[in-house]
């Protein structure tokens, strides 16, 4: 028992080694402070945004519709009348919301599956492999409005959409990982003493598998967002009225020679953000990729 | 996930910049606006004239069904049957007096059960087969041979509770033929007007049988050359045409190009010549645009939001007015038809004859709405608001409308949530009666009243266009003896007095009366849109 303790702080102390180096790496990279400076930008919108917004949002006023941008309207007004600035503001909690939620359903589920296969491997194995590889057979967009279809069009459904499309990404990763972690010395040794499955998973495995997750969880949220926009732009995502940067880019594309910033600025927010996300996910892939250390 | 970055970041720069670079070039052009008269009258290009290939592509929102006219009830398709086929009798250039066609003089008994139509001379049929008197008698023997699902305007125009109104049609002599009916139908003529009635070749339906609309043969001007699925029709000039020099164009091809603002970039590239079902947003920047010309379609449709009278609330009368009342209808006609719309009052447009300008509508006013939900016992629960999601020419963008009628309906308390669902599934649904609320229009067939009041809401045409489920035996009653009754006075009185009942029913908030708009290039000359949707292009040049 008491050598057992001792192995277990070594191991703690090795999971904070490599955060700590991550983090100067990730802060050497320019970019990926910029992408980070965007995404806390856009969550800081998406928390406090609704209360500075200077519109109500739902609120028509059919006599100022389709005004171009001025100091009252900072970013014009669409269709109906209604502040796009507001809009967008409001807009940016809906876009992040279904990026995390979408992301962290997908990891939840993926990361089980993953590690279960990975871990235990044979028929189990075979079986999640198997329809990894089917679903990603697919074009995601694809599946995601196969799903919608079925489903019924709702922002609901298309985030329950685009999580199951990218459970597949999240499973191959962490299975890949798990089968090199599980062959180490210390995951023998605990299954040596007799430890439980379920112990050996959460409190070994998981946590020494779980670095690439982050990674892709970052990229992924710019990819969900991107697609929830898809799908809202397609009329199978955010209904009437609700301000999605998506549905608003297919509500003014009518408008396209005679208002413009009614999609040059819902355009620009999507834009921004997947940006903003993908620069940070780029400088924490780079940042937490053992290959990368010097 | 790079590719993903460089991709969004790449379009979404191109697609802002394109956003510019287009609201530019608007701009400018809008500063000297050009006269859109139909008919060209600077003839700059005469010295160029006879080397302008007669050859027009006419752009449209979606493909024909069918080519028989006689089976199909789109507007798509009557467009191309328009030109292949003609009916006995022609409804003038841009309104619904009876003029000749394939019959050049016709008499009507007293008792307006006999009439007797007199043929044009020298006409064939594309096939070469005689056009006469006996080619009636089968056009109609076959028409009247089929069942509802076959001949769906014969039946709803010439069939009642399951008796046929034309009883015999008899080939007198060869070019005379004589119609019996079994009962005065007031709009007769008016309904033999009608594209679907296009008399076809004998030889050719009898030898095809279904397959007739794959291949038409009539006696129009143009001949049927090809049909390429969901993409053209081809039609060409028919040589051996009964009216000497005409038709003036060489070919029409009938392009399909279902988005509106690609059709009207495709006008703007040359494309294609004509474009149909342009938004009413667009034609600022088409009246700016010194190659092409805005054409207005005369109007004589319906806009309209039906209120299914067997659900729940809507089967309550007083809800029904309360939503009448709280629908801001002018504010609609001024947003999204930019003015080039009139805000419906009654159930057709007031160039209907026997329209009841007594009635003023339902005005806006939602604290009245409010008191009646109150009095109806309203429960706040949300109803489904149905958007139709296809441009129609009585209504370009149905989703905005309906976004704008939520709106209103949540101002009174009707929370409300909008479906919609491809467009066979909507119309299939809202005739099962599925819907709650629905966006839905009409577009008359020949101008009468009959046409309206009667196609749309009279009780025997529940499962078929009266998709409000509408049913008041007062109304019905009205209705048929109008539609058997051949004093127009009289007639004009029934209409007049059903409307006021329709009114008080309130089964639907009557929205708008629009004006379709087309545009084309400068070149097109003698096009002149018909009110019923659909027009042959004889005349038609290009200069």
């Amino acid at each position: 028992m008491v050598s057992n303790s001792v192995e277990m702080k070594t191991v703690e102390e090795k999971a904070v080694g490599p955060w700590k180096v991550a983090w100067q790496s990730f802060k050497k990279s320019k970019a990926a402070l910029v992408g980070t400076a965007i995404v806390l930008f856009f969550i800081l919108l998406a928390l406090f945004g609704p209360l500075v917004a200077p519109q109500d949002i739902n609120d028509q006023n059919l006599s100022v519709r389709l005004l171009p941008p001025s100091g009252e309207y900072w970013f014009g007004t669409d269709d109906f009348g209604r502040d796009i600035f507001s809009r967008i503001v409001h807009g940016a909690r809906i876009s992040l919301a279904v990026g995390f939620l979408s992301v962290v359903m997908s990891a939840v589920v993926g990361s089980f599956l993953g590690i279960i296969a990975g871990y235990y491997g044979r028929m189990l194995d075979t079986i999640i492999s198997r329809i990894f590889d089917i679903m990603l057979a697919f074009p995601s967009i694809l599946l995601a409005i196969a799903i919608v279809s079925i489903l019924g069009p709702s922002l609901q459904n298309a985030l329950i959409a685009i999580a199951i499309i990218n459970i597949p990404n999240f499973g191959r990763l962490i299975r890949s990982k798990v089968l090199s972690v599980k062959e180490e010395e210390y995951i023998v040794a605990a299954r040596a003493i007799g430890m439980k499955d379920s112990r050996i998973l959460l409190r070994h495995i998981l946590p020494n598998s779980f670095s690439p997750v982050i990674v892709q969880g970052t990229l992924a949220i710019a990819t969900a967002i991107i697609e929830a926009a898809a799908l809202s732009f397609l009329g199978l995502g955010a209904v009437a009225p609700q301000p999605e940067w998506g549905k608003m880019l297919s509500d003014a594309r009518v408008h396209l020679m005679t208002a413009p910033w009614t999609m040059i600025f819902p355009g620009l927010a999507i834009m921004l953000t997947v940006l903003g996300f993908n620069l940070m996910g780029d400088g924490l892939r780079d940042a937490l990729d053992p290959k990368m250390k010097n | 996930m790079r590719k993903n970055k460089l991709w969004s970041l790449g379009l979404f720069l191109l697609l802002a910049l394109t956003a510019i670079l287009a609201a530019c070039s608007s701009n400018e052009g809008t500063t000297e606006p050009a006269k859109t008269t139909e008919t060209s009258g600077e003839a700059t290009t005469e010295e160029t004239k006879e080397a302008v290939p007669q050859v027009l592509v006419f752009g449209r929102g979606g493909d024909s069904v069918s080519l028989d006219p006689a089976i199909v009830t789109d507007g798509e398709s009557f467009k191309v049957t328009e030109n292949i086929f003609e009916t006995l009798l022609n409804f003038g250039e841009q309104d619904t007096t009876i003029h000749p066609g394939l019959a050049k003089e016709w008499e009507v008994s007293e008792d307006g059960l006999t009439y007797t139509f007199h043929l044009q001379e020298g006409v064939k049929f594309h096939d070469g087969t005689d056009f006469n008197a006996e080619a009636v008698v089968k056009n109609v023997e076959r028409w009247k041979a089929g069942t509802a699902e076959q001949f769906y305007y014969f039946n709803t125009m010439f069939k009642a509770e399951g008796k046929d109104i034309i009883k015999t049609v008899t080939a007198v002599d060869e070019k005379t033929v004589v119609f019996e009916l079994s009962r005065p139908q007031a709009p007769f003529l008016k309904n033999i007007a009608m594209s679907p009635f296009g008399i076809a070749s004998p030889t050719a339906f009898e030898a095809a049988g279904d397959k007739f609309g794959d291949n038409p043969v009539g006696t129009g001007p143009f001949v049927f050359v090809e049909w390429k699925r969901n993409d053209s029709i081809t039609v060409k000039k028919n040589d051996n045409y009964w009216q000497a020099g005409l038709p003036k164009l060489d070919t029409i091809i009938f392009r399909a190009i279902p988005d509106n603002s690609a059709r009207l970039n495709a006008l703007v590239t040359g494309e294609i010549d004509l474009a149909d079902g342009i938004n009413p947003s667009d034609a600022g920047t088409i009246e700016g645009n010194a190659d092409l010309q805005l054409i207005e379609r005369p109007s004589m449709n319906v806009g309209y939001l039906g209120l299914t009278s067997t659900r729940k609330p809507f089967d309550n009368k007083l809800v029904r007015q309360a939503v009448n009342y709280a629908i801001d209808k002018q504010a609609i006609v001024d947003a999204f038809f930019e003015g080039r719309a009139e805000v419906a009052v009654n159930p057709m447009p007031s160039s209907i004859f026997g329209y009841n300008d007594e009635i003023t509508g339902y005005e806006y006013n939602p604290e009245k709405a409010k008191e009646l939900l109150a009095e109806a016992g309203y429960d706040g629960k949300e109803i489904e608001l149905w958007a139709m999601p296809v441009p129609r020419p009585y209504m370009p963008d149905g989703q905005k409308v309906a976004e704008a009628i939520q709106k209103n309906l949540a101002d009174v308390g009707i929370p409300s949530k909008i479906v919609t669902f491809e467009w066979a599934t909507y119309l299939e649904k809202a005739k099962n009666g599925e819907a709650d609320a629905f966006l839905l229009g009409w577009t008359g067939d020949n101008g009468d009243a009959d046409n309206f009041l009667y196609a749309l809401l009279d009780k025997d045409n529940i499962g078929s266009n009266n998709y409000s489920y509408y049913s008041n035996d007062a109304v019905h009653d009205l209705l048929i003896t109008a539609q058997s009754d051949l004093d127009e006075e009289k007639r004009e009185q029934l209409y007049k007095e059903a409307q006021v009942l329709i009114h008080e029913d309130a089964p639907w908030v009557p929205l708008v009366h629009s004006i379709p708009l087309l545009a084309a290039k400068k070149g097109v000359t003698d096009y002149v849109p018909h009110q019923t949707g659909s027009e042959s292009l004889i005349n038609v040049s290009i200069q």
